[in-house]
């Protein structure tokens, strides 16, 4: 009997301190993650410095085209190369933080009105200059259940930008909280099914097959691609 | 998500578990034992092996045994065929005449019938021995085992089993984990949490053993069910590290499964069955407090973990190859941003697996060093890591079934 009590209060004290390691070891893993995902964020602010100072270049384009000779406008890059992954960060800190965290919203809705207003821009170069881009705007949604082909549909773009850097895809969750979005919604007249798309104008809805997807777009518009590049991305953000 | 949640209690017990062997290693009972000499003091000593269909290692069994550092005159061999149907018995009648060795041939009776009928046989010897016919000792062995017995209370000592010459993937693998099981042993049996005495060269106090009555079938797990019973008398149970066993391995993995489930549904049916007045009752100390109910709960968490694993694994795969399907493979392969640490899939469960790991892996490296196996362990850890984790789930599933069934298998 006193071997047994000898050995029970042995096993007490070490369940005892591998509890209290355990609980340290898991408590550090849970601190690390949260380090880490605030370390994301960080990155993050740092884009959404790069945004601002992007949103005030695109502005300055606008005030630029009332006087600018078109050949100086029309090849720039409106969007800087550093925003271009912006798209695949955010939907990282999307997955890792939760749909519903205030600032990965905040970026989406900054980047959201980055897009518009570069799709604007777009639009007034292409009557001003005489130039004809190809652009999609893609809308999509993030609630579950909701749109079954809208990853195929976001790798489709990403791979005819990849094919063709002409390309210019704006992409836009649709059920994000911004006037701006609301009102490009309105004017494209773009119904809640998904994925939908206006390609240069034309609204359609739904993706089957990256063949039919093609047919969507300009005759040889993928058989040649030119060296520019845009930094427009057709991943989720 | 919620899937993955149900891994977290898990978790938490199988790092707990590391953690523990971790701080019972360094305690001072464990710290005790591993300072032990070999035994000076010579008992008599009987070691069996029983024996069926077993030609081919027989005779490297027996000629490691002679080989053993221990006075002739002490250390009977009794040699047990229990109604072998190849070239066995042959193998073994060409060591009759060598004072040290009786032979014995009857009909086959299960294992735990010719351990008894060798003990009847070991009259003279204080301790007897079992060695498997598959397994060889180092000249050593012997000595290590029996300074462990010192306390009278001690019943039964277990040895340190690896692979012998483990040369395929599948051997190196289970090498890793035999060694894993060296350090499990020592650790646990500085707490006598032991509940099994394995076939390889574990020795018992013969009047022990006739005392609880023999070996018994025991869901054809008759060396694990002796360690329960021998607890439940109250009886301790040790461990020598340094009493290296060889023993053969299942050389396929079908082989291996279906040891493995004999192996898990003996212990599931001995302890639920016949031994669970031990689960849970501080009588038993480590083992009925620790040792029987995580045997119990990695039974099932092996299950769920392998079932979340294959789920978010296969929809994963599913995912992606819906997603490139119709695209050209030279654009779904390359990857199109960058590496930065940004997109590394750090969560939780993937830090918490790294943290299992490298207390395996430490928990090997401390089996090696502690029984001075000399085999290479780098391989088989590596193997270990990338493999058993997928192949375990296999026999603890089919031993659940049988369980749940009441299934029957043959041992073989």
């Amino acid at each position: 009997m006193r071997y047994i009590l000898y050995m029970n209060s042995l096993l007490g004290r070490n369940v005892l301190i591998s509890l209290i390691i355990t609980a340290l070891l898991i408590g550090t893993v849970v601190y690390a993650i949260n380090y880490l995902n605030a370390q994301r964020v960080q990155q993050l602010s740092d884009l959404q410095t790069q945004l601002a100072t992007d949103t005030l270049s695109v502005e300055t384009q606008f005030a630029l085209l009332e006087s600018a000779p078109c050949e100086d406008l029309a090849d720039g890059n409106i969007v800087s190369q550093e925003v271009s992954d912006l798209g695949d960060r955010l939907s990282v800190a999307e997955s890792q933080l939760g749909t519903t965290n205030k600032q990965v919203i905040q970026l989406k809705q900054q980047y959201t009105l980055l897009q518009i207003r570069d799709y604007i821009l777009t639009q007034r170069l292409a009557q001003t200059c005489g130039i004809k881009p190809t652009v999609v705007l893609y809308f999509y949604s993030n609630t579950p259940g909701s749109c079954a082909d809208c990853d195929r549909a976001s790798y489709a773009l990403s791979y005819l930008h990849n094919l063709n850097p002409d390309l210019r895809v704006y992409s836009f969750d649709y059920n994000l909280d911004l006037g701006a979005l609301d009102t490009l919604k309105a004017v494209e007249k773009i119904q809640p099914k998904f994925p939908a798309f206006v390609i240069n104008g034309k609204r359609s809805y739904g993706f089957t097959t990256l063949d039919d997807f093609e047919t969507l777009f300009p005759k040889n518009f993928f058989a040649t691609s030119t060296a520019s590049t845009t930094a427009t991305s057709s991943k989720k953000k | 998500m919620t899937l993955t949640v149900l891994t977290y209690p898990f978790i938490f017990i199988a790092v707990f578990f590391e953690v523990f062997l971790l701080v019972t290693f360094l305690s001072e009972p464990a710290r005790e034992r591993r300072s032990r000499s070999r035994a000076t003091h010579t008992p008599a000593v009987a070691i069996i092996v029983p024996c069926w269909n077993e030609e081919n290692t027989i005779q490297g069994t027996v000629d490691s045994l002679l080989a053993l550092d221990y006075p002739k005159d002490k250390l009977q061999i009794v040699l047990v065929d229990d109604g072998s149907t190849d070239n066995t018995a042959a193998v073994m009648d060409s060591y009759i005449g060598d004072p040290q060795i009786t032979v014995i041939h009857k009909e086959n009776g299960g294992k735990h019938t010719a351990m008894n009928l060798g003990i009847e046989k070991a009259a003279t010897a204080e301790f007897v021995g079992c060695l498997d016919a598959d397994s060889y000792v180092a000249p050593d062995a012997l000595r290590e085992i029996i300074a462990y017995f010192d306390d009278p209370k001690v019943a039964a000592v277990t040895a340190a089993m690896s692979v012998w010459d483990p040369k395929t993937w599948l051997e190196r693998m289970q090498n890793a984990d035999y060694i894993h099981g060296i350090t499990l042993r020592h650790v646990i049996s500085s707490l006598n949490g032991l509940y099994v005495t394995p076939g390889p060269f574990s020795f018992y106090r013969r009047d022990i053993i006739l005392d609880v009555g023999g070996f018994q079938e025991g869901y054809k797990t008759e060396d694990l069910e002796m360690a329960l019973r021998l607890q439940n008398a109250g009886y301790i149970l040790e461990n020598a590290p340094r009493a290296r066993v060889y023993t053969k391995t299942p050389r396929s993995v079908r082989a291996l499964v279906k040891q493995r489930t004999r192996w898990t549904t003996g212990f599931l049916r001995n302890a639920l069955y016949d031994y669970r007045h031990m689960i849970g009752s501080p009588k038993y100390g480590t083992l009925g407090l620790l040792m029987l109910p995580l045997g119990l709960i990695a039974n099932v968490s092996g299950i769920i973990m392998f079932g979340v694993l294959i789920w978010k694994l296969g929809s994963s795969i599913w995912d992606k190859i819906a997603l490139i399907s119709g695209f050209p493979l030279s654009y779904s392969l390359v990857p199109h941003h960058g590496f930065s640490w940004f997109f590394l899939p750090i969560s939780f469960v993937t830090l918490a697996a790294v943290i299992m790991l490298v207390g395996a892996v430490t928990t090997m490296l401390i089996g090696k060093h502690i029984s001075k196996t000399p085999s290479d362990l780098f391989v088989g850890i590596v193997l270990y890591l990338i493999f058993y984790g997928f192949i375990a789930p296999l026999w603890l599933i089919r031993s659940m079934y049988d369980l749940l069934t009441g299934a029957r298998r043959a041992w073989r």
